[in-house]
Order: C-alpha cells, then structure tokens, then sequence
C-alpha cells in the first residue's frame, strides 16, 4: 500500500484549472455579447470654415492638391478632352475627372498604390501626418470623400475606406480640426463645385457631440 | 474477470519501487489547457462587435431618427420616446398630428420588434414616398416643438454600412429636392459590416426592436 502515489491533490489542481479556464471562458463570451458601440453623434453644420479635401480609398488617404487638380482640368477642358462628360487623366495619383454640369468636377480614383495609407498616421516622419499637421483649426476643416468599397481582390462587404477614415478623424480630433465626410463609389463619385450647383457642393464639417 | 487486489500486488517483486507515469495525464492536461486557451484567445480576437443602439439616440434635446444604409436598402428607425410628453404641452389640432405621427411610426417599430432573426434582412429599397413623408413628419414635430416652446429636435442621423452609399446617396438627392428637408440636421456616421445591429428595447415605451 505505501508504494501507492496519491493522485488526489494533482487531480484537484488539474480540476481546478481547467474549471477557473472554463469560466474565463464564458465570462469572456458574455462580455464580447454585450460589447456596446455608442454611435456618435456628428451634426453637419454651417461654418465659416473652408475644406481641405482627401480622398480615402482602399486603407489609403489622399490629400487633394485643388488646386493642381482645377488647372490639370482646366487645362484637359481647353484641349478638348473632358467634352461630353468622358473621362480625363488628371496627372495627379491616377486620378480621373469628368466634368459635369450638375456636379462639377467629378474625381474617380483607380490605383492607390502610391497614396500613404492611414497606419502612417501619427508617425512623425511620415508625409500624411505632415499634411494633416499643416491644417490650422482656425481657418480649416478636413473633408474626406470615403469609398464605400475596395476594389481589386478585396471584395468583402467589411472591406471600405471607413476604419481610414475613422482613424483619421480621431487624428485630426486630437488635433481639434472638424471633420466632414460623404461616402462615394463609382456611382456617386467624389466632386468638387461651387455652392451655386446647389446641396450637392455642400461640403459641411460636423462636430463629435457626446451621446445621453 | 477482475483482477483482485492481492494479485495485482503479488506481480511486483518485494523491494521494487512502484513507478506510475505521469505523463499521459500531464500530456491531456496541458491539451485541454491549451485548445481552452486558444479558444479563449481566438473568441476574444475573432467574436464580431456587436452594436447594441437604442431606439431612442439623442443628444440633448436633440432626437435622432435613424436610417442606417445597407448594400441591400435601408432600416429606418423612427423616435417615439418624447413625443406623448410633447403631445401632452400643445392645443389639440397639433395633438392629433402627433398621435398619427406616433401611430404610424409604433407600427413601423412593431414589425421590426415582430421581425424573426437577424434585423439586418428587414433593410429594403428606400421608397421616396415613405422618406417623403419621415421628412415631413419630422419638419411638422419640430414646428410644433418650437411653436409650443417646447425644448425638442428631430434630426436625420444616417449608419452607413460599407457598400451601403448607394440607398444613403438616393436619400440625399431626395432631400435635395424637398424644401421639408432644408431645416433639418443631418449627420452622418460609418459603420463597420461586423457590427451587428442589434437594438436594446426601450422600456419606457416599448417600442424598440432586435
């Protein structure tokens, strides 16, 4: 019998771990159901700010040079190019523009392969941090025109320019720059007009209010 | 046939020390500490965040009245919460607006409350006429707010889905028409396609979905 090794008090550190693991596991479970996102609650509104446009595609954020892109198609419009609605090169990140009269001039964005993507944002050295830290509060709000797809391979519906964009915006947050936004595709495509097209060329910040 | 006791000891020799091996038991041991401890880790990284939003969002005394975009239409949930107090402070003709306001939209909130499964398959085609109408009906409740003095704003807050631009966009060129929409306030937020709509139901007045 004294050659008998007792397992008992093995056994019940064994019993005991696996039990207090099952319980982290079901609290963990628990907790990942009840996991809340309070929607926030940003108020487009009139402001005597100006935009500085971007345009977030495939994890990628652009900042529109308007100045570039205007004489770019202004130039195309000249020699003929952007007659009847076609599309026309830019010379600006494989950008195309159509002019239209109802929306201006419209932005269709195809390779994003050279533009910063968002996890650049925040590091010091980086040319898109350097862009948005160029913004001044006081005269300036950002206004992201957000894909609401990727295109490529990437097809799944969770794929779009909406984490970009919400990285950004808490960015410029920090920053205490305002924030507009509009989802577009290829359908309903970036453009940039004048406020005489009508609602179309309203390009409002909002601001993060706190939710009751 | 058992084997008894005295036999089992007599196959050991006087002097031998019994030796048990440990190591299937450690070896099941550490197998079940480990498969429990992925799962653990995976269910924290892979389990979806789920959006549990209540019907009524509002901040201040501003109401929203949400619309969330998906790629396959819009689910529109309309704020009943404040509008019996609201009905209870003006003359009667602005009452019986509000109680048709309030009907209709209860019966909008029921067949998402009755609805079976994932809320998300309720979204369908914006119908213009049915945004025509959420328009006017929120620019008849402010009117009468602001007639009655009364501190209480309705405002357009619309969930856009990735995919989901396309139902957001005919909305907006709708309102760009309507001289309904012109005093309203808008806002708009993103939504990731992981984030499960999944409404808590308002207690105050039951009138809320899953």
């Amino acid at each position: 019998m004294k050659n008998l090794i007792s397992l008992d008090s093995l056994t019940d550190i064994v019993s005991n771990s696996v039990g207090i693991l099952i319980i982290f596991a079901v609290i963990n479970l628990i907790h990942d159901n009840n996991k809340t996102y309070q929607l926030e609650i940003p108020i487009e509104h009139r402001t005597e700010l100006s935009p500085a446009f971007f345009i977030i595609k495939n994890d990628s954020i652009l900042a529109m040079d308007t100045d570039i892109l205007f004489s770019n198609a202004t130039l195309q419009a000249t020699r003929g190019a952007a007659t009847n609605e076609r599309l026309f090169a830019l010379d600006y990140f494989d950008i195309l523009g159509k002019i239209n009269e109802d929306k201006g001039v419209s932005f269709y964005a195809r390779d994003t392969s050279k533009w910063p993507t968002f996890k650049e944002l925040g590091k010091g050295n980086s040319k898109l941090t350097k862009t948005l830290n160029t913004l001044d509060a006081k005269t300036q709000f950002a206004f992201f025109f957000v894909y609401d797809s990727n295109d490529g391979d990437d097809q799944s519906t969770s794929a779009s320019g909406f984490e970009a964009f919400r990285e950004a915006r808490e960015y410029l947050k920090t920053r205490r720059i305002k924030t507009g936004w509009r989802p577009v595709n290829d359908e309903a495509p970036a453009n940039i007009c004048k406020d005489h097209f009508g609602k179309r060329c309203d390009y409002l910040p909002s601001y993060l209010g706190d939710v009751r | 046939m058992a084997m008894s006791r005295a036999t089992r000891y007599a196959r050991y020799q006087q002097g031998e020390k019994l030796e048990i091996s440990l190591f299937p038991f450690l070896s099941i041991f550490l197998c079940v500490m480990g498969v429990l401890s992925f799962i653990n880790v995976l269910n924290s990284f892979s389990t979806p965040q789920k959006i549990e939003l209540t019907a009524q969002l509002e901040q201040g005394y501003k109401v929203a009245y949400q619309i969330f975009s998906l790629p396959d239409g819009i689910i529109s949930v309309p704020p009943t919460k404040h509008l019996l107090k609201l009905k209870a402070v003006v003359n009667n003709s602005d009452a019986l607006v509000i109680e048709d306001i309030l009907d209709r939209r209860s019966l909008s909130m029921q067949r998402l409350e009755k609805h079976q499964g994932s809320v998300m398959n309720l979204a369908s085609e914006p119908d213009m006429d049915d945004i025509l109408e959420a328009i006017l009906d929120i620019r008849k409740l402010n009117q009468i707010a602001l007639k009655a003095n009364y501190l209480y704003e309705e405002f357009l807050l619309f969930g856009i889905y990735p995919n989901g631009g396309s139902a957001y966009q005919k909305i907006r060129d709708v309102m760009s028409f309507t001289r309904d929409a012109a005093s309203i306030s808008v806002g708009l937020e993103p939504l990731d396609s992981n984030w499960t709509l999944n409404l808590k139901p308002d207690l105050s007045s039951k009138k809320a979905f899953r």
